[in-house]
């Protein structure tokens, strides 16, 4: 009995990751010998830019239009999101003069990314590949590791425009520091930066794997049990899991970003 | 395990894609306009407070000057009724003084003529008292003396009852 239950489980296990990965090729797709197949993740972040784009512009449509817009419903909701952005996050990291010019990166990310969580908590995306486990696309290392990259390159980008190319690299290690010292720092500091969007990489995609997996293994007794009962509690659990990953969605999306500020804001203003 | 980890580069790629379409699409009609809108509202804001606060302000400094100005109005008042009684004052004392002395002139000038008057009238008795005297005597002695020995005698005789 426990000998078949372990062989039940380990089946199980593959097909948790295999529900969570981003195995699934919807279209074979190929440019100049790079793979750019169109798997069920580049589907999701589709569909989560599609409607960030649609709602943004919709919800904006009136800033572009009058001078002094006094917002109403989804324009009003928008706009305390983007408030919340700004005065949460952009200000206190990259400073008011700097809000414009770094507002939309940050505000891209934070958008994006937390519509990406939420559609990964709707189960209706499993259809898009025939009932083949829907997942979330932020719950997959390659696109937060591209999105960290990007990251990591505004970081670069942010010190070079303020201080010049030579200033930022020398802005990375506090000045006053003894020599001995500068020995154990450049290679911390170095190493540290790419550290930082590794840390933005994985805790953003272990978070959002973290939910689905849980959610998975919940329901996984009432195969390994065959008994239609145990549904009742995991049901019950994961009803309570969703409403956690509702959090989390947002936390994520709020963490990464206000990193992604941060880093961007000890650039511009180093050794703060 | 390995499908987690896996690395994909189409993805990587079709993600920045996607990113930058969102970047450029929303950062400038959304993003970057919805920031200014509430920059620009918190600005209106600030400066609408700013001169709420400036107008109370120089409303309360009008007040005050309006009361200083009244007070000082009122002491300027005062001060005017002040000296003008005090000018009244000194010139009732000046008028009186003057009048007082003017009266004093007068009577000493009156006294000075009455005695003069007097003196002049003892005068001219005098002499009708010689004249009166000496026809007196002419009539008694009948010219045994000279006119100039009469005189001489009455007015010996004056010098006598004047000096009593």
């Amino acid at each position: 009995m426990a000998q078949s239950s372990h062989g039940t489980s380990t089946n199980i296990g593959d097909k948790i990751i295999e529900h969570v990965a981003n195995s699934d090729v919807m279209i074979h797709f190929e440019l100049f010998g790079v793979d750019l197949s169109i798997t069920k993740h580049v589907i999701m972040l589709w569909i989560a830019a599609g409607l960030l784009i649609t709602l943004g512009l919709y919800a904006s449509r009136r800033y572009r239009k009058e001078g002094r817009p006094v917002p109403t419903g989804l324009t009003n909701a928008l706009e305390y999101v983007v408030d919340f952005v700004r005065t949460g996050i952009l200000i206190p990291s990259v400073g008011k003069d700097h809000v414009l010019k770094w507002g939309p990166l940050i505000m891209s990310f934070f958008f994006l990314i937390l519509t990406m969580n939420i559609l990964g908590l709707i189960p209706l995306f499993n259809y898009i590949n025939h009932g083949h486990g829907g997942t979330t696309a932020t719950g997959n290392v390659t696109l937060t590791a591209s999105l960290a990259i990007i990251t990591f390159f505004a970081i670069i980008i942010a010190g070079v425009l303020e201080h010049g190319f030579f200033k930022h690299w020398k802005n990375m290690v506090p000045g006053n520091v003894p020599k001995a010292v500068l020995i154990i720092l450049i290679p911390i500091e170095i190493m540290s930066m790419f550290v930082r969007p590794f840390a933005l990489t994985m805790r953003l995609a272990a978070n959002m794997t973290a939910g689905h997996i849980a959610m998975l293994a919940i329901f996984a007794p009432i195969f390994i049990l065959h008994n239609a009962y145990v549904g009742v509690a995991s049901v019950a659990m994961n009803v309570g899991i969703t409403f956690l990953e509702i959090i989390v969605s947002i936390v994520q999306a709020y963490v990464f970003t206000l990193l992604s500020a941060v880093f961007i804001g000890q650039s511009i203003h180093p050794q703060h | 395990m390995d499908n987690l980890l896996q690395f994909d580069t189409g993805l990587m790629i079709w993600t920045w894609i996607t990113f930058i379409i969102v970047l450029v699409i929303l950062g400038t009609k959304a993003w970057k306009p919805m920031i200014k809108a509430l920059e620009d509202r918190e600005h209106y804001i600030r400066e609408s407070l700013e001169e709420a606060a400036a107008a109370r302000k120089e409303a309360d400094k009008i007040a005050l000057e309006y009361e200083e100005m009244v007070a000082r109005a009122r002491h300027e008042a005062q001060q005017i009724v002040a000296a003008g009684k005090e000018t009244a004052e000194r010139m009732k004392t000046e008028i009186l003084n003057e009048a007082q002395d003017k009266s004093a002139g007068i009577l000493k000038q009156a006294e000075a003529q009455i005695t003069a008057e007097r003196e002049k009238a003892i005068s001219e008795i005098r002499n009708q008292i010689v004249d009166i005297s000496i026809a007196a005597a002419e009539k008694i002695i009948d010219k045994s003396l000279t006119r100039a020995d009469n005189e001489r005698l009455i007015e010996d005789a004056l010098k006598e009852y004047g000096r009593d």
